[in-house]
């Protein structure tokens, strides 16, 4: 599974990155930061769970 | 909590699927069973009048993914009473479904005309609230209809802005000044003069209004002075109300919705979230149907279910976003602000937000600040509403 991130939508709320931690972090300017986009089936759960929870639909998993 | 206990979740959009991801992300491993009434998995609702109606989203960009957590789930089937003697939700076929614990996420409906006694009998109104809603507006508006749109709330403003989009002429209808409710006066104003400038034309009506049933047709809409406003298509957006119908029996629900706790509870065995709870607030037990308070509440109600007591009381962070007529505000805080905005970055000109868009920051009491047309991380956008304003 790959994550992505669309910049044109993403608004930097976080949500993801409470959900994900081991996948993607806020950066100091509040910028969402992927740390690896190739998801194990380990954390495909918390992957879903970031995509869920994204208010504008900015993030997929595939 | 005990981990052989069977938790039921009656609702399986934003709200409902949150609770159940976090039940098991939580490490609940009691049975779980998500009950959901729309005929389709959990999708993201405020794209609707957005990206939805606008032409440029269909349901695989705005589908939430699927839970792969274990989890039972009846989707395309509502629950029609909930018998909390018994400890059992029934569907609409008579099953019933045991629970130990319960939490209620059914959301709210379009509110009608009707339902403020603001309609004739019969007239068939047309509201939005779901995708089906969505596809069908989408279709009607191909034929560019003259559009009239009851309520200028957030909804009805983009619904009125996505009707313009698309070639219809549109003219909006409120007893009370477009959008002051939601974004206070600076912005409202703003946002109206951009909808004018798109040909939108606005009709106070403080004494009301009513909509007439014809013997064929769309309905019209007669204000208390008498004029009578006649389009091919009338929508009304006038709000929603909390699902609360199959809750009749139970006396756990008014017209207000389930009022819940600071920690989402209705009852020691029942939570709630979303738009059917009415969350503790300076002003009484209120809604908050937005993205943000339905996640929030979820993720609260999930962790009180598991924890109890010792569950940390949810504390909103309010924030809500919009677009409509070229304009894309977010704001972050107390809403609606009602004094006048520090402008923090950039410059209106002539009513015209020039380019680069607008920071803005709200001293008095409301601490809260928004973002037009500008991109700045919510994280961000959210620090200014705190006493000692952050450095951006």
């Amino acid at each position: 599974m790959k994550l992505t991130v669309n910049r044109d939508r993403c608004e930097g709320y976080g949500l993801c990155a409470e959900a994900a931690p081991d996948l993607m972090h806020l950066d100091d300017d509040g910028e969402l930061v992927l740390d690896r986009d190739d998801v194990s089936p380990e954390s495909s759960v918390d992957a879903e769970s970031a995509v869920r929870v994204c208010p504008v639909a900015a993030l997929k998993v595939q | 909590m005990g981990q052989h206990d069977h938790i039921v979740v009656v609702g399986a959009s934003l709200a409902g699927s949150t609770v159940a991801d976090t039940l098991r992300r939580r490490g609940f491993t009691g049975s779980l069973t998500l009950i959901g009434a729309e005929p389709r998995s959990a999708y993201n609702r405020p794209a609707l009048s957005k990206g939805v109606l606008a032409g440029y989203d269909g349901f695989d960009e705005i589908a939430l993914p699927p839970l792969s957590c274990e989890v039972d789930q009846l989707i395309g089937i509502a629950a029609v009473a909930l018998d909390t003697q018994r400890r059992e939700v029934v569907l609409a076929d008579g099953e019933r479904i045991r629970y130990d614990k319960l939490a209620i996420t059914t959301g709210a409906r379009a509110r009608r005309l009707a339902d403020l006694d603001a309609a004739d009998t019969g007239v068939q109104e047309i509201t939005f609230r779901d995708l089906d809603d969505a596809q069908r507006l989408s279709w009607l508006l191909a034929a560019r209809p003259r559009t009239v749109i009851v309520g200028a709330g957030i909804l009805g403003m983009e619904l009125a802005s996505a009707c313009v989009d698309r070639g219809a002429s549109v003219t909006v209808i409120d007893r009370q000044p477009p959008l002051h409710a939601q974004v206070g006066p600076f912005l409202a104003e703003l946002v109206v003069k951009a909808a004018e400038r798109r040909g939108v034309h606005f009709v106070h009506a403080p004494d009301g209004l009513r909509l007439r049933g014809r013997t064929s047709g769309t309905p019209i809409v007669e204000l208390a002075d008498g004029r009578r406003l006649e389009g091919d298509l009338v929508l009304s957006a006038v709000g929603c109300l909390p699902e609360v119908d199959w809750l009749r029996t139970s006396g756990l629900a008014g017209p207000g919705g389930l009022h819940i706790d600071t920690r989402c509870r209705v009852t020691p065995d029942i939570v709630a979230a979303g738009d059917v709870a009415a969350f503790p607030s300076t002003d009484g037990p209120r809604r908050t149907p937005l993205w943000t308070a339905a996640f929030e509440q979820a993720r609260t109600a999930a962790t009180t279910l598991l924890d109890g007591d010792s569950a940390p009381p949810l504390t909103p962070s309010p924030y809500f976003w919009t677009e409509q007529f070229g304009m894309t505000i977010r704001m972050c805080g107390a809403m609606p602000p009602l004094d006048k905005p520090t402008v923090l970055e950039g410059m209106v000109r002539n009513g015209v937000i020039e380019e680069g868009g607008l920071l803005l920051r709200w001293n008095g009491a409301s601490g809260t600040a928004a973002a037009v047309n500008r991109r700045i991380p919510i994280t961000k956008l959210c620090a200014l509403t705190r006493p000692a304003p952050a450095t951006i």
